[in-house]
């Protein structure tokens, strides 16, 4: 009886803490971002961030967040590398479909930056 | 007696544990009729309107938003990458985003919805020992096809850094910490993880979430 009581108690102090997990791994997206916004000069501190992020996204198998191949593609182009930025961009398109149109529009961008290089 | 005491107590437990999670009426939710028949995928997040005086509010707020609305099941548009883009196409300005019409900016961006948060109050009091941050964020979701209101939501939330400490020792490490370099993310982030995620309150799960749809009793 008295397992029984104690078996009660440990079923009461875990079956109320259903915390949602969590779909996502963000790694410290949040407070990299922030950061970011106080130091703008430290981009590469937010980039190497993202990178991380995703590669620990990737390898574990876990899906990577909404949103951040194309932030991390973005900052790519901010520092000259369109054509890499162009990969991100097209894997945030692959993996969810919603950011087609936003993704079209920074590929033309990341492109005409290329031809732009060129023509140079 | 020790037997029927056992007996007594186990059952006591048990009865705790059948009554301890259970809510009795789960009470009314908001009316998500429009946002039922408006089915949104993605939302975009424009530039905050602030009218607090801490210029790091607008900052604590666009970096905690996204994992919430996510988290519930949305795509959520990249916050840095809009944030900037705006700012290029000459959409930077909050006040002038929020008065103009939504179709137009959804469409620009493909977004089901656009999320237009305003920041009513974000002050810290301070005093010896603690500081006490009020903020209160106001939100409102819209169609991105019709411009329509689908969700609006209110959050009030008081925030002391040193409140989980113990002892006024620590209290008075954790103030003088907090005070030189204050971080306010947990705080963005309870503000706007409750706001999108109360039952009945926030917003019905979305197509990434596994109740999409099979919600209704509690959205």
């Amino acid at each position: 009886m008295k397992r029984i009581a104690i078996a009660a108690v440990a079923v009461l102090l875990t079956a109320c803490a259903t915390a949602p997990q969590s779909k996502y791994d963000w790694g410290s997206y949040e407070q990299s971002l922030y950061q970011y916004y106080k130091t703008p000069a430290e981009m590469n501190a937010l980039v190497a961030s993202l990178d991380m992020t995703i590669i620990h996204a990737e390898r574990s198998k876990h899906v990577v967040p909404p949103g951040l191949y194309a932030e991390y593609g973005y900052l790519l182009l901010q520092q000259g590398k369109a054509q890499d930025a162009i990969v991100y961009f097209n894997a945030e398109k692959a993996k969810w479909p919603e950011s087609a149109t936003l993704m079209n529009r920074m590929i033309k961008m990341a492109e005409v930056k290329i031809i732009g290089e060129v023509r140079q | 007696m020790k037997a029927i005491l056992q007996r007594v107590l186990a059952l006591a437990a048990v009865a705790i544990v059948v009554t301890g999670c259970a809510t009795p009426t789960p009470p009314p939710h908001n009316d998500y009729t429009a946002f039922r028949q408006a089915d949104p995928r993605s939302v975009l997040v424009v530039p905050v309107v602030s009218r607090s005086v801490d210029v790091d509010a607008p900052d604590y707020f666009l970096s905690t938003i996204s994992q919430p609305i996510a988290e519930r099941g949305y795509y959520v548009f990249p916050v840095n990458l809009i944030k900037r883009v705006m700012e290029d196409d000459g959409l930077g300005d909050a006040n002038l985003v929020h008065g103009s019409a939504t179709p137009k900016l959804a469409e620009l961006f493909g977004a089901d919805a656009v999320l237009y948060v305003v920041i009513e109050r974000w002050d810290s009091k301070y005093a010896v020992i603690s500081t006490t941050t009020t903020v209160e964020l106001s939100y409102s979701l819209r169609n991105g096809k019709t411009g329509d209101e689908l969700w609006k939501h209110s959050e009030t939330m008081a925030y002391d850094p040193a409140g989980g400490q113990n002892g006024l020792l620590a209290k008075a490490i954790v103030a003088a910490f907090e005070k030189a370099k204050p971080n306010y993310i947990p705080l963005a982030k309870s503000v706007n993880g409750l706001s999108v995620a109360r039952v009945g309150r926030g917003l019905p799960a979305g197509p990434y979430d596994a109740k999409y749809k099979t919600d209704q009793q509690q959205y």
